[in-house]
């Protein structure tokens, strides 16, 4: 991104969230990097290195995660043991100090991923959370009524699965293993990977093969 | 007693959940990139950033990064780092150099 670099980002995309454009925050968070940066206390380059790196990330991290976790047993023991390990080992650099697990989802248990108390979300390996995972309605009602709430994604968790919601913390992040869908035996690591978007990362839909496009998510 | 933040239970104040997604602006990612580098060079905590944003007057109001962005504001005058009356100085000065193309 450079200071000015409006076409860089596909701002030519409408934008769905009112009210931002003209946000006063706007210059007061580029005033504030200015000053910062003139003091010494950051610099620009640090910044767009930051900047840099959370545009690289991406739910297909994820998405690789699973598909390498259906295909190789000892390799879905340590996702499930040792969540960091198991992303250094396909080279996704999850370090630092926030602890990741993950929750497999089981013939009898699903698991669904909230953040009560703001956005805490696997950053590290699957980017910036969706907007709604953000939103007040998702973070009130995921723990209260997580059925309802899946139902609005179009996902029906039959009455004698058990639902599981795990609730993020600032130090622990979860991500979901979903199931490997009947019927996807022959297919490749990366075809499989495919079938796995942000949402079933999250819990708010499950992998699908030859279903009808998830219109919903 | 909860904080404005903690919404877990909360259901009655809330509808269905909004799935609609907005494209990130510019100065959205910048105040999510100047929170992680104050953060990593040890200058301001998660735990400092989160009671900022939780102890916003305007919560409720703010966008999220709206949100990121005061509070990182807040901590850096806290700190020391940066004054109120700079920050309001330079802020005014870009907004005219933007409104000037």
């Amino acid at each position: 991104m450079s200071e000015n670099g409006h076409d860089e980002h596909g701002h030519e995309h409408p934008h769905e969230e009112s009210g931002h454009e003209g946000s006063p925050w706007a210059a007061r968070i580029r005033a504030v990097e200015e000053l910062l940066a003139e003091r010494g206390i950051l610099t620009h380059e640090e910044v767009e290195a930051q900047i840099g790196y959370m545009e690289a990330r991406s739910y297909e991290n994820g998405a690789r995660l699973v598909a390498h976790a259906w295909t190789d047993p000892g390799f879905k023991e340590l996702l499930l043991r040792d969540t960091k390990a198991a992303c250094s080992q396909l080279g996704i650099d999850a370090s630092g100090t926030v602890e990741f697990v993950t929750v497999e989802n089981t013939p009898t248990t699903h698991n669904l991923i909230v953040c009560t108390l703001c956005s805490c979300y696997p950053r590290a390996i699957l980017g910036r959370p969706p907007d709604w995972y953000k939103s007040p309605a998702y973070r009130s009602r995921a723990v209260v009524e997580p059925r309802a709430v899946m139902k609005e994604f179009g996902l029906e968790i039959p009455e004698d699965v058990s639902v599981s919601v795990h609730d993020s913390s600032a130090d622990v992040r979860y991500l979901v293993l979903p199931m490997r869908p009947p019927g996807t035996e022959g297919m490749t690591e990366e075809e499989l990977a495919g079938l796995v978007s942000r949402n079933c990362l999250v819990g708010t839909a499950v992998p699908q093969y030859k279903a009808r496009e998830r219109a919903s998510s | 007693m909860s904080g404005i933040h903690d919404m877990g239970g909360r259901r009655e104040e809330f509808g269905p959940v909004d799935k609609s997604q907005h494209e990130l602006e510019d100065w959205e990612r910048l105040a999510d990139a100047v929170n992680y580098v104050l953060n990593a060079k040890g200058h301001k905590t998660t735990d400092e950033m989160r009671r900022a944003i939780e102890s916003l007057e305007h919560y409720r109001e703010m966008s999220y990064y709206e949100r990121w962005a005061a509070a990182a504001e807040t901590l850096v005058v806290e700190k020391g780092l940066l004054t109120r009356e700079e920050i309001d100085e330079r802020a005014a000065a870009l907004e005219r150099r933007w409104e000037n193309g």
